[in-house]
């Protein structure tokens, strides 16, 4: 089938304004929040179950690769159509299509806005728990396939363990459900499944989530450090304690300087670290626990602790952990987001590895990070025009993700594996992990047109 | 394939002849809904269970793999069984990291010897250890750190079941509400595909998307998709303070009113649990007179912070008197430990009286759960079966078990209608019903697995691809798979 007719087979289906093919429109389609790259042959904006499913069946039947896309903020290269196809848009399918708060769930459709529906719901007095750093651009259907963190994970755990059922498109358009608000339905955990398979296995149009109360009372608190390692046994004493707090995130001195410069949130700039925590639950016992943690903050030799008086407080507590990624950008042109995870207590080590790898790329790095599930985001800046730098960026990122496999960890904690991670995949699977992910992936996608090239190696390059 | 011995000796060199047990006591010790396998092989190590499996595959035999056996009764009949691989020796505690609070296992190690390895130095343990019967090894207890954690899974048969049994069957319990199930707890396995590779995914760390999460996969797969053999599961912190509130009602409409009352606060109770009067005096009540002969009794557990602990106590007496209450009283930790591991374990204490004794589990929208609980009551009733019955407040999940003494003629029938009903009411709720337990000659009249999903293509599909000789546990899961 040519290019022309292929783009009237679709434009019957989701209407000609729905489809776009001029070069600019390509283009912009060829990118996302990560250093990838490629254009894909057209993009379909549909906006129903129905309309994905004929979709689906056209390109299955036309042997044309589909890459879904949400807001593009995939750091990983996932929405990136490496090879070509069509990539659906799911901009239109953005509707909160229930609320159901005597069963918990929200239903909705793959392009509603993480922070819309988490909005929408906390007027009722619920949360949609997981809340990744893009929530107020990603999309619920981008966090569902990339399985995405947050801060909150720590305690609450991440997108797969807050979705609850799923409605599916397969490759060749035939539509069902997994999961539903009744749990344990029984069968193979599909969802569970399908939860983090970026786009691989098949495409989801509709999604149960799971919502919770919200916490009756919060105590946040912030921490300033003379070295990374009081900031790490800090973090490691309160869990220690028998204390789980909602989040423990940590930044370095590098991305305190830089937030500082941006917004004035009163950080100290010879400081090592900073720690901002938490807690979270029923009122009783959180005012207790909070002295406590200032005791071992105290013990780890705390220079400056804070502890939010009011909702105002609290805002300012957190408006340079929100603000760090954008200060980061005064630093140097681009930067590139890290992501590797290692068992908590191995931070201090890790860490010192990482930046001894920095300054032998000669790159400085900064780091901002959930301290307490061992989620590090080293923030490697660089500029962009300069292809040495590029080019040394890669290898550092590479060796960064090796030194978090050999500390037991993982080559990815939130992002994903995408493109970006493909050569590093070896460092955490052997050949019959491998070979077992390229069955359950031929099980549902056997002519290999869901979002190929990504996430599993070619078989060549897995040794 | 006359002689059983033949068929497996070929195993021999590769996992020690020890390790194969094919003489008529130990085959019979492990038939399955009353059909005996050929052999019984207890394996050592992941290397063996490979060799195994993969010799299994070559010759296309019949594999099902068990730990204690507490829920070898899950299931259809097998449509093929040859061999039964017991992971019973395979009970190595791998990296206890309670400083990371993790915990990586192999797959025979039994629940309670988890829970109390993590207990304190002073004995608080999220089971209570001098209930445990000690079998043949003793309770570990070693390297406890001074706060003490656990293992936050609720499973019955808590003081048998395996950690493998439990997380392949998905098991959980009431307090599951606070403390969700197997799959939110599981980061990663080590098992045996069907093909006889040896496959690892996840690991150490609660945050890890390096592929597809296939421990969830092995999550409630009971079986078919290859062997569990080591897992790595996310602990927590014991809770400071454990307690029960038991309150008894005349009424189901005053003990709802209970139950959906605390939901509905800002309290954050561990498990919320109707039962009535057969379940209640199935376990516990006998330490409690004050229940007397109450239809219903509402269980509310209580793990949290101390302040937290004291404020839902209060909180709930007196709510619970509010709903008019006939009486009600707390149990300490130690008896609430004793509690909740009885009520874990109702249905194999009732099995013991009742040899007919059917189990089914009910699921359906969390919000629907007093019409069901109304139409087990009335359906029973009307049948004439005595029942016990348990609901899962919050969660959406209801436990029956049919007392019957046995299963012929007139009462097989009654409770094969009854349970059909019961299944409609579940479907027409969103849900379905489990057949959890049934003698191996009433299962051919039911559905086991209640009514089949919408995904039931797609997972025969996978289940094809993974295991394409069909070997592992052929007949017994979800649509015959």
């Amino acid at each position: 089938m040519d290019r022309g007719e292929m783009i009237r087979h679709l434009a019957e289906i989701v209407g000609a304004e729905n489809v776009l093919s001029s070069d600019m429109d390509l283009e912009l389609y060829s990118y996302d929040a990560s250093l990838d790259k490629a254009r894909p042959d057209l993009v379909v904006l549909p906006d129903s179950t129905d309309h994905v499913s004929r979709v689906m069946a056209l390109a299955h039947r036309e042997h044309i690769p589909i890459v879904a896309r949400g807001s593009g903020t995939n750091l990983t290269g996932g929405s990136v159509p490496v090879k070509g196809g069509i990539v659906v848009h799911f901009s239109r399918m953005n509707r909160i299509l229930e609320i159901d708060l005597a069963n918990r769930t929200a239903t909705v459709e793959p392009g509603v806005i993480t922070l819309d529906l988490q909005s929408a719901v906390l007027k009722r007095g619920f949360v949609y728990a997981p809340d990744p750093a893009s929530q107020k651009v990603s999309t619920l259907g981008g966090n569902f396939s990339e399985n995405s963190g947050g801060p909150h994970c720590l305690k609450y755990g991440l997108t797969s363990n807050h979705i609850l059922g799923a409605q599916m498109v397969l490759d060749d358009g035939t539509v069902f459900w997994t999961g539903g608000k009744a749990l344990d339905n029984p069968g193979y955990d599909l969802t569970g499944l399908f939860v983090g398979s970026e786009g691989t296995l098949a495409l989801a149009t509709r999604l149960i989530l799971k919502l919770i109360p919200a916490a009756e009372a919060v105590k946040t608190m912030l921490a300033v450090f003379e070295t990374i390692e009081d900031g790490a046994n800090t973090v490691s004493a309160i869990i220690a304690e028998g204390i789980i707090p909602a989040t423990l995130e940590m930044m370095d001195n590098i991305v305190m300087r830089a937030v500082q410069e941006t917004i004035d949130v009163g950080f100290p700039l010879d400081a090592a670290c900073v720690l901002i925590i938490e807690l979270d639950g029923m009122r009783d016992g959180l005012e207790e626990k909070a002295e406590k943690i200032m005791e071992i903050c105290r013990r780890n030799r705390v220079r400056d602790f804070k502890l939010a008086q009011d909702e105002a407080q609290r805002a300012v507590l957190w408006s340079g952990r929100k603000g760090a990624f954008g200060a980061v950008g005064r630093v140097r042109p681009s930067y590139m987001c890290c992501d590797g995870t290692v068992p908590r207590t191995k931070l201090p080590r890790v860490l010192a590895k990482v930046m001894e790898a920095g300054r032998k790329y000669d790159l400085p790095i900064g780091n901002v990070f959930h301290a307490g599930d061992g989620n590090l985001h080293p923030l490697i800046m660089f500029d962009d025009r300069d292809p040495d730098e590029v080019k040394r960026v890669h290898l550092l990122g590479s060796e960064i993700l090796k030194i978090c496999a050999e500390a037991g960890g993982t080559i990815s904690g939130e992002h994903g594996v995408g493109l970006e991670k493909l050569k590093e995949t070896h460092l955490v699977f052997c050949h019959a992990d491998l070979e077992f992910e390229r069955r359950v992936k031929q099980a549902f996608d056997p002519k290999g047109i869901m979002n190929p090239g990504k996430m599993i190696p070619e078989p060549d390059c897995a040794t | 394939m006359t002689n059983p011995q033949d068929r497996f000796q070929d195993l021999a060199p590769s996992i020690g002849e020890s390790s194969i047990r094919t003489d008529p006591e130990t085959v019979a010790a492990y038939a399955v809904d009353g059909m005996r396998p050929g052999a019984v092989v207890f394996p050592k190590d992941t290397q063996a269970v490979a060799h195994i499996v993969a010799y299994a595959n070559r010759k296309g035999l019949a594999v099902v793999p068990t730990g204690s056996g507490t829920k070898i009764d899950r299931g259809n009949p097998p449509r093929r069984f040859d061999l039964v691989v017991c992971l019973s020796r395979m009970d190595h505690m791998i990296d206890v990291d309670t400083a990371n609070l993790t915990l990586t296992v192999e797959a025979g190690v039994k629940f309670r010897d988890i829970q109390a390895r993590l207990a304190t130095e002073d004995d608080r343990c999220y089971l209570p250890l001098e209930d445990l019967e000690t079998e043949a090894g003793e309770v570990v207890c070693s390297e406890r750190e001074h706060r003490g954690s656990f293992l936050p899974i609720d499973a019955p048969w808590g003081d048998r079941a395996t950690v493998g049994g439990i997380i392949a069957s998905n098991s959980s319990g009431p307090r599951r509400l606070l403390y969700n199930h197997p799959r939110d707890v599981i980061i990663g396995v080590r098992f045996v595909s069907p093909t006889g590779a040896i496959v690892g995914m996840g690991g150490k760390t609660v945050k890890n998307v390096s592929g597809y999460d296939i421990s969830k996969l092995m999550v409630g797969s009971m079986g078919t998709l290859g062997i569990l053999c080591e897992t790595t599961l996310r602990l927590l912190p014991l809770p400071e303070r454990m307690e029960t509130l038991l309150a008894a009602f005349d009424r189901l409409s005053d003990a709802a009113a209970f139950s959906d009352g605390i939901l509905a606060g800002r309290l954050l109770p561990a498990a919320v649990e109707v039962m009535n009067r057969r379940a209640a005096a199935g376990f516990g009540s006998n330490q409690w007179p004050g229940a007397g002969d109450a239809p219903y009794v509402v269980a509310v557990a209580l793990e949290a912070f101390d302040q937290a602990v004291a404020r839902m106590k209060r909180d709930a007496a007196s709510l619970a008197d509010e709903c008019g209450a006939r009486d009600q009283t707390v149990l300490d930790e130690h008896r609430h430990g004793g509690f909740w591991l009885q009520a874990g374990n109702l249905t194999p204490a009732a099995a013991r009286k009742y040899p007919g004794l059917v189990a089914a589990k009910l699921t359906y929208e969390m919000s629907r759960w007093k019409e069901i609980a109304a139409l087990a009551e009335t359906t029973l009733s009307a049948a004439g079966i005595a029942h016990t019955y348990m609901a899962h407040s919050g969660i959406g999940i209801g436990k029956i078990n049919l007392l019957l003494a046995e299963n012929g003629g007139q009462t097989a029938s009654t409770a094969i209608d009854a349970l059909n009903t019961l299944l409609d009411g579940c479907r027409r709720a969103g849900g379905n019903l489990v057949v959890q337990r049934a003698p191996a000659r009433l299962k051919p009249k039911l559905n086991i697995w209640g009514a089949a999903g919408g995904d039931a293509a797609v997972t025969r599909r996978l289940k094809d691809h993974l295991d394409p000789n069909g070997i592992m546990c052929p007949g017994r899961f979800v649509g015959g798979l």
